[in-house]
């Protein structure tokens, strides 16, 4: 039996599956059986499949509103891509547009675009959207012109969606085809199709803007194979822009971009240690033994390293889950002249004898970040399995055999994109770590408040402005558990926010004998007519948990509250999968209920002339 | 291979593409007796054609397809013809 057969017999199980109403298992064994690699029938299969099955498969999944505007057919992909985003998270609704629209549906004053209120527009454009004079004598200066022009063309799309809607954008770049009427020359002639299009995508990230990210299409085509990718049957018969079986990659890719641009990457990368990060097991071949540095197995352990230490310095947390005696476990860390990865880049260091279901539990307790924020590595398909069964929302992916492969193989399911590096990325690692030497010493430490003491904390208060706002809009767009509201906002609606006379937006950084933990809270409050103030935007990093901060925001946001001679602040708490952390957050603090609003919405008050507490934090308030 | 079992094996194509296991189709059924049978499921069946019986259309061939009055009868032929032209 071919794979393509195989496959399909697995969808034939999956759809006895839906027959017998087992919605929830059709759906599951369909997670299982779909891979970014399968082909177009296989994609189109999934797709229909999903659409087919009842809503209660969705209900724990994000909804998310889709707009594709495409100067090509894209129904095809649209449908795939709402598979892949399920996949990811995701309850896909998408928006249709006219074929080749695309500025005609963000221009027309009715267009229906804004009244569907998209989360994402992605603008799905390719080389054929390029149209630029190729002829020999062009000066450079022309073309160069030209480029700018068609990007200028984007530009002003871009900035008539932002105005008309709240749609995070993506916009594609060009993909090169593998034709070259230059042949070689083709990269050296300033007026030559190829350097017309790298210039305009080199352009196109110059052209970017907040609330903008690029798809990278033209890396896309050369990852699925240039050759297969421009198959041009289907573009003469259907307008079909690319060949249709890297539809599952190109939606898997587009879903994970979604995701980051949600707030839903991964963020932390648990992994083994034996036949993992070095060849060998080091209990039973010593420190001497082991495969790493010398030999080619392992420089592919060394290059296997040094690219999850690329993954920590841009904020990937790294946690270590290993069966092993601890002190062995650390020995290579410690002593390996090949090691790159130090002791130090490691958040949690968990080896022991337990099983790793357990102990993932543990790491995610410990870090306070949920399950499905982490990736498990480990060339082990036994504890792979066991991982995946019990912890179902842990990523796990399979790993090859080879070593040599496992850096693409974790880098290709696309776990951590981002749209956007902040200076606090870097420093996360550090943050995890002095949480840790903070937790050993709540351990240590037998009263709570004695604990809380010793930590000689000292937060800060600030306003955003232009060096603090990255950084505060990065935590609005990724907090999830400590988010009451669940808003998300772009650079410049904050900017807009901050600088309005009738809203309030402070940060908070907080640090203690430990280290600093660095900008770790936001809140937006907005004036509603003479008295009252409503809780926009609370969120705050979980990293600073329970240490206070929560009373410490409040009694700041009750001074900010008088000073401006209110009488009322309102809370709002708006549940989503993620945030039941803070569902009790508001009567924890003395809020007392107004009546529930629809879809579970809940509201809260604070009387500020009967304030029921005082408040008491063991928090100091630094003059910086 | 003759036309029946073209048909036979073309009728297991339908039926995994269009999602429905009871679909009995015949040389004279066309486009508009299948629902899901539009432009973008003509596409999917071309290429659940062309991986089921190891074929390739040409863009010439996929235009015909698309032409009007062209049924499951025709649409076997052009398979019938191509499977014969692999000397299969």
């Amino acid at each position: 039996m071919s794979d393509h057969e195989a496959k399909l017999s697995g969808i034939a199980h999956v759809a006895a599956l839906r027959k017998e109403g087992r919605h929830a298992e059709a759906f599951q064994a369909l997670v299982r059986l779909a891979q970014r690699e399968d082909n177009a029938v296989l994609q189109a299969r999934y797709a229909r499949i999903l659409s087919t099955l009842d809503q209660g498969v969705f209900k724990a999944m994000t909804p998310i509103r889709v707009a594709v505007l495409a100067s090509s057919t894209d129904k095809f992909l649209r449908d795939v891509l709402g598979f892949w985003l399920a996949l990811a998270g995701f309850n896909a609704v998408f928006f249709e547009a006219a074929y080749d629209t695309i500025a005609q549906t963000i221009l027309a004053p009715d267009s229906k675009l804004y009244a569907f209120d998209p989360d994402i527009v992605w603008i799905f454009t390719t080389f054929r959207d390029v149209q630029i004079p190729r002829q020999w004598g062009r000066s450079r200066e022309e073309t160069c012109e030209d480029v700018d022009e068609v990007i200028r063309g984007y530009s002003s799309l871009w900035g008539v969606l932002q105005e008309r809607c709240r749609a995070y954008i993506i916009q594609n770049n060009a993909d090169l085809p593998p034709y070259r009427t230059l042949g070689n020359y083709d990269s050296v002639a300033s007026w030559s199709h190829s350097s017309i299009l790298r210039r305009y995508n080199s352009r196109l990230t110059e052209a970017l803007k907040d609330g903008v990210m690029i798809f990278d299409l033209e890396y896309i085509s050369a990852f699925f194979g240039k050759e297969k990718w421009f198959e041009f049957t289907h573009w003469y018969n259907s307008k079909i822009p690319f060949s249709l079986d890297a539809v599952g990659e190109v939606a898997h890719q587009a879903a994970r971009l979604i995701a980051a641009i949600k707030g839903q990457a991964q963020k932390c990368l648990v992994l083994d240690l034996d036949n993992t990060l070095w060849g060998g097991v080091i209990a039973d071949d010593g420190l001497g033994g082991i495969a790493l540095g010398d030999g080619p197995v392992g420089e592919a352990f060394v290059d296997f390293q040094r690219y999850i230490l690329e993954l920590k310095e841009r904020g990937v947390i790294l946690a270590v889950c290993s069966k092993n005696d601890e002190e062995k476990a650390r020995e290579p860390f410690l002593k390996h002249p090949d090691m790159r990865l130090k002791l130090e880049d490691i958040s949690v260091f968990k080896a022991n004898w337990g099983n790793k279901a357990d102990n993932i539990k543990d790491i995610a307790h410990q870090l306070n970040i949920g399950l499905d924020a982490i990736v498990f590595v480990d060339d082990n398909p036994a504890e792979r399995e066991l991982v995946a069964r019990f912890l179902p929302q842990v990523v796990v992916p399979v790993m090859p055999d080879d070593p040599s492969r496992y850096r693409q193989t974790l880098d290709h399911g696309r776990y951590f994109e981002t749209i956007g590096i902040s200076a606090e990325d870097g420093k996360r690692t550090e943050y995890y770590r002095s949480n840790m030497a903070r937790d050993s010493a709540r351990q240590d430490s037998c009263d709570l408040a004695g604990y809380l003491q010793s930590l000689e904390m000292e937060a800060s208060v600030g306003i955003v402005d232009d060096f603090h706002l990255p950084r505060v809009v990065q935590l609005i767009n990724k907090s999830n558990q400590f988010h009451l509201t669940t808003t998300r906002y772009g650079e410049s609606v904050v900017k807009e926010l901050a600088g309005d006379q009738d809203v309030i937006c402070r940060h908070f950084s907080l640090k203690d004998k430990f280290g600093d933990n660095g900008l770790i809270a936001v809140v937006i409050l907005k004036r509603a007519g003479d008295l009252e103030y409503v809780v926009d935007t609370w969120c705050m990093s979980c990293r600073v948990l329970a240490r206070g901060m929560e009373e410490y925001i409040c009694r700041t946001m009750i001074d900010l509250g008088l000073e401006r001679g209110i009488r009322r602040i309102i809370g709002v708490y708006i549940p989503t999968a993620k945030n039941g952390l803070v569902a009790d957050l508001y009567p924890r603090l003395g809020f007392t209920p107004i009546a529930p609003v629809a879809g579970g919405t809940m509201r809260w008050q604070l009387d500020l002339d009967r304030l029921p507490g005082k408040y008491e934090t063991y928090i100091g308030t630094s003059k910086t | 291979m003759d036309m029946q079992d073209v048909i036979r094996q073309l009728n297991v194509v339908f039926g995994e593409v269009f999602d429905d296991d009871s679909l009995v189709i015949g040389p004279a059924t066309t486009a508009e007796a299948i629902d899901e049978w539009d432009s973008l499921g003509h596409i999917t069946l071309m290429l659940a054609v062309e991986k089921s019986f190891k074929i390739r259309f040409t863009t010439a061939e996929i235009a015909e397809t698309k032409k009007p009055g062209q049924n499951v009868g025709s649409f076997a032929r052009m398979i019938q013809q191509k499977c014969g032209d692999h000397g299969a």
